[in-house]
């Protein structure tokens, strides 16, 4: 069937049109019928681009995802769906738990349900990404559909509008006028200016507008969240992000794995808020607040030798930041976070003085790294060759020494030392640089034992000086991430489209003079009763005195 | 006198003015079908009365917000008390603001006790200035949190604004499915309300009387050490003891002193016997008082109070609750969702983490995106409108109390006591 989409007035509309787009005037309605309802002023009345005679199988896609109603659904589920998420706490949350078991233990039955439905992580599971990705598709769609036969109405206004367009407005007005219709339009167009009206005139009919940018407004938002949601999805991708958690331990520089970056802790400190600066309220509570977490770190980028076991790789400083919560460091995309921390009492270093147990004599002083320490060492007239190096110290069951961990719990260094006075290949002699697991594990007897120096030889702490202890370690959250200025762009273009739409309304009156009967129209995007007001206090400058609410037709609001 | 005893005097008073214009605006309303006067004139004088009142109470707000701030270094949005008492004073704003673009007095007459609520709802919890820990110390908190508030605030009005609507045009007399369905749900919204306030007079009851239970969970001798750190202390009388714990000590009310039941053992978390005794005492003290309306008024809450709301233009109505989401909605996205992800890039590395409170920042979000986006279709206005704006606040006041008081997480240093 072939519709006849041609207007009274002459112009050809496309099927779907719901006003006429030259003049305005209504569209498939009852010929002859006198309807004074209000008109669908949506979109201006325009054939949306998904409203096509005969759609085919994409068509109908498109179709789906403008509607409006489908976009509601959209979010209504997306809606819920994060609602059930924060039921119980997503395993995500968790560093180390297996949520198989964990839910069912924690809450039961109900938990175990929970689990079995994918809620655990709802918002990794693929049905909530796939809403996310059809409300982007939705976004895309109901824009297009929207925007651009919008654009074309508006960019191509007829000024003089059919009648039944005017008074099935929202606002409407009609009187007499005295004198000329040309002349009182004429008129017109000052006071109308004066309130910001861009004011077009067609002999007799009248067309003030302003604001009409707000309309893009909502257009303008989509595009952000567009904009945001394909960020946050190619966030993931591999290369684009890093999130990872180390420690610092202070004084040193250390460096971060799958970088060029090294970072030194130079201080660590942490503070907490003293009496005075408590209300007398909160100091009887007797808790300790923390005020400070401070981590004072350099940046180095190793520039040579970097993936070269053997030698020392050239580091160049090129950024110093005082890390803190609230405020990290940032180079380049570069980021590290303070995340937590701990003191310890860990030895870093030990300056031990060989001492001859017969003569008292003191031979010299080394300097022992538990970390990196050097092989060989030359004290006065002994040389001391380091044999191995165990950084948790025991016993196996045959009596054997061995490392039980990677960690510097109990490190012990086992040399060989030759000089005068020792046999010819030198004696064994372990050395633990913690007093107190020198007596825990029996220095002395192992020694005994391992046989060569006889007791000739001891390692003695003089002076406090001679121990360096590391006080702290700072932990860090080392992040890149890539997309994060898409991000912020997106949302940067969220915002900009919500004031556009919400703080500004598009306002358009039409006049036209037909005789000495004026009528007019007039159509706000919102607030009406603004729209009301300034129709009134123009109708007023023009000598016609209408009471604000007398202007309103009745009728749909949106 | 220094700057916080100021400030806890100006939270006082301006408590006191907000009660005081409430009256106002109660007698702007009813007073107009008094005899011997005219009645628009009556509206303009008592009006102007009520608002320079209610904005006098916003300038003693402001000043226990300006005193705290100077007191203790940072904005009062530190935790629940600083934080509700904010909200009410950003409710006041927000009415104010309204006001002032449609010169409604009624409003005011739903507006001010919204915000008394809140305020006394805020004292429920301890007043005392916490020193900030790190995380909070930052700008952020005094943007994000403020903008949140004032776009929460708002969606209050709007929810005022929407109860009105219903008010004025449910038919009470209606016997239809429609109207018995809405007057049914209009009064169960009126007796929750009833609840909060019920909390709030029973908490305020028991305080002032100084009382004090304390619970210890029943444990093997030798855990004594722990046991010490797990007391429950409860302020109100133990109707729900915790689970598998033994009363310490009680002091006697109305000759009960032991608790009636447990909680069951599924209900966890933090202090979970407690909570659950609070909402049962707010049960029992809300339902006491609206028995007690219900028997002065000799009818449902919301059709007693449906004759004030007489001659006023149902639309103007409609569109103030709209008219108010749509400032609120910029402002709301701007504070609870931009400068949160914002702040939380810059605290926490990661500008979002589905924790719980964001997840509902996220929720209030998309709520209202719906609501705007069925503004659109045609018959989307009016009762239905107003219906949604009235859910929205349930879903705005979950966020920012029910999330803290239920679920856990990253924002629960926000004080809940």
């Amino acid at each position: 069937m072939i519709t006849n989409t041609k207007c009274e007035c002459g112009h050809q509309n496309p099927v779907g049109t719901v006003l006429c787009e030259a003049c305005g005037k209504p569209q498939h309605e009852e010929p002859g019928g006198n309807s004074s309802e209000l008109l669908e002023m949506r979109y201006d009345g325009v054939a949306r681009r998904s409203q096509r005679a005969n759609p085919n199988f994409i068509d109908k896609i498109w179709n789906f995802f403008s509607s409006v109603k489908v976009a509601v659904y959209l979010i209504s589920i997306t809606l819920v769906g994060a609602m059930l998420g924060t039921v119980f706490t997503q395993e995500t949350m968790f560093i180390n738990i297996d949520p198989s078991v964990y839910y069912k233990q924690k809450y039961g039955t109900i938990g175990e349900i929970y689990y079995l439905l994918g809620l655990s992580d709802t918002y990794n599971s693929w049905w909530f990404i796939l809403l996310l990705v059809m409300i982007g598709a939705s976004l895309v769609i109901c824009s297009l559909d929207r925007v651009l036969p919008l654009y074309r109405a508006l960019s191509k206004q007829k000024i003089r509008k059919h009648m039944q367009f005017l008074t099935r407005q929202r606002v409407v007005y009609q009187g007499p006028i005295s004198g000329h219709g040309e002349e009182w339009v004429q008129q017109a167009i000052a006071p109308l200016k004066k309130k910001g009206y861009r004011v077009h005139t067609d002999g007799a009919a009248l067309l003030a507008e302003k604001q009409r940018f707000s309309r893009w407004g909502p257009y303008v938002i989509h595009i952000g969240l567009i904009v945001f949601l394909l960020a946050v999805l190619f966030r993931g991708l591999p290369g684009l992000h890093m999130d990872e958690h180390y420690w610092f331990t202070e004084g040193e520089i250390t460096p971060i794995p799958d970088t060029n970056y090294y970072l030194k802790n130079e201080k660590f400190t942490v503070e907490y808020y003293t009496e005075d600066e408590m209300s007398e309220e909160f100091r009887q509570r007797g808790k300790a607040v923390p005020k400070l977490f401070e981590t004072k770190a350099v940046l180095y980028k190793c520039v040579d030798n970097c993936n070269n076991p053997l030698e020392e790789p050239e580091l160049v400083e090129v950024d110093r930041h005082n890390i803190r919560v609230n405020d990290p460091l940032n180079y380049k995309g570069f980021q590290a976070y303070q995340f937590d921390f701990e003191e310890t009492a860990e030895i870093r270093s030990v300056s031990p003085t060989l001492v001859d147990q017969e003569t008292g004599e003191h031979y010299g002083k080394f300097t022992l790294r538990m970390n990196d320490p050097e092989t060989e060492y030359d004290v006065g007239p002994y040389h001391l060759k380091l044999k191995d190096k165990y950084l948790d110290f025991d016993l196996d069951e045959n009596k054997k020494p061995i490392t039980k961990s990677g960690e510097p719990n109990a490190p012990a260094f086992l040399f060989t030392i030759t000089g005068p006075g020792l046999p010819e290949d030198g004696g064994q002699f372990i050395y633990f640089p913690y007093l107190e697991q020198q007596k825990f594990f029996g220095q002395d007897k192992l020694n005994e034992a391992l046989g060569g120096v006889n007791n000739k030889l001891r390692f003695d702490l003089l002076a406090m000086e001679d121990v360096d202890f590391i006080r702290s370690k700072s932990y860090l959250n080392i992040r890149i991430d890539r997309a994060m200025p898409f991000v912020w762009t997106g949302l940067g273009i969220v915002m900009l489209g919500l004031i556009m739409g919400f703080y500004w309304q598009h306002r358009r009156i039409w006049l036209r003079v037909d005789g000495d009967v004026l009528t007019l129209g007039g159509h706000t995007t919102k607030n009406w009763f603004g729209m009301r007001r300034e129709v009134s206090s123009f109708l007023k400058s023009m000598g016609i005195e209408v009471d604000e609410k007398s202007l309103d037709n009745g009728g749909n609001r949106s | 006198m220094n700057l916080l005893d100021i400030s806890k005097q100006a939270f006082v008073i301006a408590f006191l003015l907000y009660c005081v214009a409430f009256c106002f605006y109660v007698v702007t309303i009813t007073g107009k079908k008094w005899k011997n006067h005219e009645p628009q004139q009556h509206e303009r004088k008592w009006g102007r009365v009520s608002f320079v009142t209610s904005t006098l109470g916003l300038i003693t707000h402001l000043v226990y917000v300006i005193t705290r701030w100077a007191w203790s270094g940072h904005i009062p949005v530190s935790n629940m008390y600083e934080f509700m008492s904010f909200l009410s004073l950003m409710i006041m704003l927000a009415f104010t603001i309204l006001y002032l673009i449609y010169r409604k007095a009624l409003l005011g007459l739903f507006a001010t006790p919204l915000a008394i609520i809140i305020m006394a709802y805020a004292a429920v919890f301890p007043s005392d200035v916490q020193p900030l820990i790190p995380s909070l110390n930052s700008i952020w908190l005094y943007i994000h949190v403020t903008l949140a508030a004032a776009g929460d605030a708002f969606f209050a009005v709007s929810f005022a604004a929407g109860l009105m609507y219903l008010l004025r045009t449910v038919d009470f007399k209606g016997t239809d499915k429609s109207a018995r369905r809405q007057k049914r749900w209009l009064e169960i919204t009126f007796y929750s309300i009833i609840i909060v306030v019920g909390f709030i007079v029973s908490v305020f009851a028991f305080r002032a009387s100084g009382y004090e239970a304390v619970f210890t969970p029943k444990a093997a001798p030798n855990e004594t050490a722990k046991v010490s750190s797990a007391r429950e202390v409860y302020n109100l009388p133990p109707i729900v003891a915790p689970h598998n714990s033994q009363l310490e000590s009680a002091d006697s009310f109305l000759g009960f002193s032991k608790p009636l039941f447990e909680v069951p053992g599924w209900f966890k978390g933090v202090n979970a016997g407690r909570k659950s005794n609070t909402i049962v005492w707010a049960l029992i003290t809300g339902t006491i008082l609206y028995g007690l309306l219900r028997l002065i008024l000799r009818k449902p809450l919301s059709e007693a109070l449906s004759p004030a709301l007489k001659g006023i233009d149902a639309d103007d109505l409609d569109e103030i609750s709209y008219r108010a989401i749509a400032i609120g909605f910029p402002v709301f996205t701007l504070g609870a969702l931009v400068f949160a992800m914002i702040w939380a890039q810059q605290a926490w590395g990661r500008f979002w983490g589905w924790d719980p409170k964001e997840v509902w920042a996220l929720i209030t979000w998309l709520f209202y995106s719906v609501y705007l986006h069925l503004r659109l279709s045609r018959g989307f206005h009016g009762r239905k409108a107003s219906w949604l704006a009235v859910l929205g606040f349930l879903v705005v006041m979950f966020t920012l109390v029910g999330v803290n008081l239920i679920i856990a997480g990253l924002h629960s240093y926000a004080g809940t006591d």
